[in-house]
């Protein structure tokens, strides 16, 4: 496929709208009439609700009405299941407990919505909410997930037995026969925490119900419009044509703004229908910290099983996955983690048990990496740990172990997240490895500059860390293109944008193949009337699963285009082109017909439109992989630390990567960059602090440190373009990849910096005062 | 406490070169006075505790974090907001400079990044890249990792240098 | 929530003892008190308005006095709710006489805090609770002293 827009550094269509503030976000959505929504939280993480006299609140002036969980009737039931368990999988346990649009009787993790006020203005709703007497009777609260499994430990759940809410295994080959062939095994216990997504904006629903004329619209900072349009749909006894569901700009999302239904996601629309007036409710960021989902903590115990001479024959990896309060989003995080566990490397023999275990803390859904940064960290971890153990350079026992390039497809056996096999569709790991180790110059870093640093008493480290990245699952997406009759290019699609430039890179596939400018192709992404089935943003999916829908749209609207023109312009089709919105015959230029007439003579006034064909140069296309590609990449890092204080200088980073086709660098590359800068603060500043009552610490920017200017190091990006087979267009995702293995590369990093204070990292995330305690043990 | 329409205050303040003049409550914040008093949504709310300077606008050409001030203490002032940088068909040199260098993704934070960069630009006209990032440590990004942010600035500084 | 440390009182160990013991005294005593009411010799409830950092607000509260060796030590047992939050704690004072007609207190305990106040205030509460307690413990060595003379 020739490729005169894709791939070009094109700058983005959006950014006049949204650089000159006039790009609409939920919170600017303002309406003739719109209430206000507070919700007044538990601060309890664990305890029964006794009483509730919302009484004084419904007095404040400006208040209009108070709701609890009694006060909704009939209409109070819990959020649907999202993402169920895999069903191919044999003996899966999964008890599925959903979140509550308000509480009833119990609170299980401090945030849970008890009451909602609803007034004229925020700043009274917030008022009234603390005139609200909440009585409660604080319950033992249960925070370590090795704890939570033991026999006496509290409920989450009293219906249940335990605090089990799902167990999974997965086996390829026979980890047992491996082990005994083995030279060496080596265990470790890992320990993960993540963290939160923390987007810049915090979530926000504003719902406005048309008694007239029967309709809901409904404003979400939402990565998933078409779901939450069925679901509330359902949840409310209407058709579904009479909700719409807009995604307008979203300001991050990251993974938590796809987990849906929140309980203001169920109650905001449901308030407007009951109130009959439009209702907003925008989170503040204390709220976002305990009422937005976030990933927390995992607990693995690793067997690695290798020869001398370094070649993995098995791994063994059982692990505990906290998922909260509440389990609405499935296996998805664990299932992940268990299929990056073993990499980018040939591993026959693999076996992996997780449970996953109910805590008092606000539900864990996906954040950027959505469970492969542990996976990709426990396997990293484990190599370096061979590498010691063995003697052999980390590098070269990483090289012996890859997936060669002619292995491809390399199926593994075993499920991935969307319950597909987990089968790696194309790459060439080696040559990514060795462009990342050329970019940093590993060889020479290693001979010359480093020996002659550590003369000097200084500590710098250098880390490699390679890792795969599944993508671009489906089930499915779709889109649709019209040329208009201005010569314009019209397309929907049904998943939403959050900054990753859809409005960009999805208009140079359209523009590729329609002829136009990139500039004249309008994309309307996350509103459900003008394209209504699809899944949404997420899994690093967007650019391959709806892109390829766009593809093959506009591939068919430029058949249409070029049949059409050769009836008009009497001339076989081969001797048309069709370049910058005009169609014209390549011998004789000067007869030429454009888009807009074309489109204009698709849709007749008068004739017939011929059986089997449809009026317009519209076409719309839906693309459902049976599984996604698979990408990969290297990143390699040079780590300055200062022994004193432990805190870290990053000298240097470089980043390959092989996502195959790249739309628009520019685009991606900021993808990446936006990745690593999530990863660096998973590794050493990002730490959500609990204590032993649930409670959140740290729920501030003040406390929860996110990386600025001054912490984030140059990036260098390089590509490899391995193209995938699985679409047509070769591409690969790319958004969660800068994020993935960065803890892994830090751990590398920091250990290789510390080398006369043998410090072993076997968790994350790192801080100065937790490297300061390794290094004293 | 009562919240009441007493104790108004009458609040005059030019934003963006135009004068307003109105009744607000001694607690309404800068920032929701600019959002929904005057619906000037491009200023954007993101931690409300003045950390990560997503509000940051400019009064009287000094940023400023208007989720950290009442409305009331910009009377007799000049704010300058995002909106009064510049247009979609007149961009503002430090704009045009974030679309050329990507500067921005979600767009959640720029606003607030636009305000700052303006007035260091103005007491900074040659920044090194340290003093870039030293200028926006005060401004979180979720996005884009600041590097397109950081060629962004240095890109402007040079098309302002020509003017 | 660790506090502890020491106070030396101008006064012998049973005039202490006395105040400690003696609510309305507490009251004068204790930063913020707005009321108290003895419930019984070892249960008093009482309504505190505290301000930690950007936060203020009034806690309801008991305090529960056990394990008296009177005029030596006691424990207290403490709860308070309020609109920023929650607090639960025990704590412990045990008292010796010094040469001159002092008195020694040592004081130590931990408390556990929760909601809106623990989730920002988190790095206020030493410097607060340090403030307080040497607050409360000036003004009762003030009132030992007038007492005596």
């Amino acid at each position: 496929m020739e490729k005169k827009l894709i791939g070009k550094r094109i700058m983005r269509n959006e950014d006049p709208r949204l650089l000159t503030g006039q790009a609409q976000f939920v919170d600017d959505v303002n309406l003739p009439g719109m209430l206000h929504a507070a919700f007044l939280r538990s601060e309890y993480a664990h305890a029964r609700l006794v009483r509730l006299d919302v009484s004084k609140a419904r007095q404040h002036p400006g208040v209009v009405a108070v709701f609890t969980a009694e006060d909704m009737g009939k209409d109070w039931f819990p959020g649907p299941p999202l993402v169920s368990p895999p069903p191919t999988v044999e003996d899966v346990v999964f008890h599925s407990r959903r979140q509550v649009p308000l509480v009833k009787d119990k609170i299980r993790h401090a945030g849970e919505a008890v009451a909602v006020v609803i007034a004229e203005n925020r700043y009274i709703a917030e008022d009234a909410a603390e005139l609200i007497e909440a009585e409660y009777e604080s319950l033992p609260v249960i925070m370590n997930i090795e704890k939570a499994l033991e026999a006496d430990s509290p409920l989450v759940h009293d219906d249940l037995d335990s605090n089990l809410a799902a167990q999974l295994s997965q086996k390829k080959g026979d980890y047992e026969v491996a082990r005994k062939a083995a030279d060496v095994v080596i265990r470790r216990r890992i320990l993960i925490e993540r963290g939160a997504a923390a987007a810049m904006e915090n979530r926000g629903v504003v719902a406005q119900w048309d008694a007239k004329g029967q309709a809901l619209t409904v404003w979400d900072t939402t990565q998933a419009p078409i779901p939450i349009r069925n679901g509330l749909a359902s949840r409310l006894g209407l058709s579904e044509s009479q909700v719409r569901v807009i995604a307008p700009y979203i300001g991050g999302g990251f993974g938590p703004k796809i987990m849906m239904f929140y309980p203001e996601e169920m109650l905001i629309p449901w308030l407007a229908m009951k109130l009959n007036r439009p209702v907003k409710w925008i989170e503040d960021r204390r709220e976002n910290f305990y009422a937005t989902t976030q990933e927390r903590g995992q607990v693995h115990d690793v067997e690695i099983a290798l020869t001398r001479d370094g070649k993995v024959l098995g791994l063994k990896d059982d692990f505990l996955h906290d998922t909260g309060a509440y389990d609405p989003y499935g296996l998805t995080i664990p299932i992940n983690t268990q299929c990056h566990a073993m990499g980018g490397y040939d591993i026959k023999n693999f076996t992996s048990e997780f449970k996953v275990v109910f805590t008092n803390k606000i539900i864990v859904t996906p954040v950027r990496g959505a469970g492969r940064p542990q996976g990709i960290f426990v396997i990293e971890r484990m190599m370096d740990a061979a590498a010691k153990e063995l003697g052999i350079d980390p590098v070269e026992l990483r090289k012996r172990n890859l997936i060669q390039p002619d292995a491809f497809p390399y199926e593994h056996g075993i499920i991935d997240q969307a319950f597909a096999p987990l089968i790696l569709d194309s790459g060439n790991y080696p040559a990514v490895l060795q462009k990342t180790l050329d970019a940093i110059g590993y060889e020479k870093f290693i001979k010359d500059e480093q020996p002659r640093l550590r003369k000097e008493g200084k500590h710098v480290g250098i880390a490699v860390a390679p890792f795969i990245e599944t993508t671009g699952i489906g089930p499915y997406e779709g889109a649709r293109v019209t040329v208009e009759a201005s010569g314009k290019v019209n397309v929907a699609t049904g998943i939403g944008t959050q900054g990753q430039g859809h409005f960009t890179s999805f208009a140079q596939i359209v523009a590729e193949q329609v002829g136009v400018k990139v500039t004249d192709v309008r994309i309307v992404t996350g509103d459900t009337a003008e394209f209504h089935w699809g899944t949404g943003t997420f899994a690093s999916r967007g650019a391959v699963v709806a892109g390829s829908a766009m593809h093959a749209a506009s591939s068919m609207v430029r058949k249409k285009i070029f049949t059409l023109a050769s009836k008009i312009l009497e001339t076989p089709e081969e001797e048309l082109e069709l370049e910058d919105g005009v169609v014209r015959i390549a011998d004789m230029p000067q007869r030429s017909i454009s888009l807009g007439e074309l489109a204009l003579l698709a849709n007749p006034l008068r004739g017939a439109v011929e059986p089997g064909t449809e009026p317009g140069l519209e076409s719309t296309a839906y693309y459902g992989p049976r599984y996604g590609p698979t990408a990969f990449g290297a990143h390699a890092m040079i780590l300055e630390i200062d022994p004193d204080t432990m805190m870290v200088k990053i000298r240097r980073y470089v980043v390959t990567e092989d996502c195959g086709t790249v739309l628009n660098p520019l685009i991606l590359e900021g993808q990446v960059h936006g990745g690593v800068s999530m990863g660096i603060g998973n590794s050493f500043y990002e730490q959500l602090h609990y204590d032993e009552n649930g409670q959140l610490l740290n729920a501030s920017f003040a406390d929860y440190l996110l990386v600025g200017a001054t912490e984030m190091p140059h990036i260098e990006v390089h590509h490899v373009e391995t193209l995938s087979p699985l679409n047509e267009l070769g591409a690969k995702g790319a958004g969660e990849a800068g994020a993935i293995p960065v803890p892994a590369l830090f751990a590398q990093a920091v250990e290789n910096a510390l080398h006369d204070q043998s410090v072993e990292v076997m968790e994350m995330p790192l801080s100065p005062n937790r490297l300061f305690e390794l290094a004293k043990s | 406490m009562e919240s009441t329409t007493q104790n108004l205050f009458e609040l005059a303040v030019t934003i963006n070169g135009t004068r307003y003049e109105r009744k607000v409550e001694p607690r309404m914040l800068l920032s929701d006075f600019l959002r929904h008093e005057l619906d000037l949504t491009g200023t954007h709310v993101g931690c409300e505790h003045g950390v990560c300077g997503a509000c940051s606008v400019l009064m009287d050409g000094r940023p400023v974090r208007s989720c950290l001030m009442f409305a009331v203490q910009v009377n007799g002032h000049e704010i300058v907001t995002v909106e009064g940088l510049g247009t979609i068909d007149n961009l503002h040199p430090v704009q045009k400079s974030f679309q050329e260098a990507h500067g921005l993704q979600c767009g959640f934070c720029t606003p607030g990044i636009l305000t700052t960069v303006v007035a260091f630009l103005e007491t900074n006209p040659n920044p090194s890249d340290e003093e870039i990032r030293e200028a926006l440590s005060g401004n979180l990004c979720r996005c884009t990792g600041y590097q397109h942010i950081v060629d962004a600035v240095r890109l402007a500084a040079e098309k302002m240098k020509e003017k | 929530m660790k506090i502890e440390g020491e106070y030396i009182f101008d006064g012998p160990r049973e005039a202490v003892w006395k105040l400690v013991r003696d609510p309305e005294v507490l009251m004068k005593c204790l930063p913020g008190t707005q009321t108290v009411n003895k419930i019984s010799d070892t249960e008093f409830t009482g309504e505190v308005t505290v301000r930690i950092g950007p936060f203020s607000g009034a806690f309801a509260g008991r305090v529960i006095v056990s394990d008296e060796v009177p005029p030596q030590s006691c424990t207290l047992t403490v709860e308070g709710t309020g609109k920023i939050g929650f607090l639960k704690g025990v704590g412990s004072i045990a008292m010796t006489e010094l040469e001159g007609g002092k008195t020694l207190m040592k004081y130590g305990g931990e408390a556990q805090i929760g909601g809106k106040v623990a989730s920002v205030g988190q790095r206020l509460f030493d410097s607060v609770s340090k403030s307080m307690a040497k607050q409360g413990l000036d003004t009762l060595n003030e009132i030992l002293k007038s007492s005596n003379a």
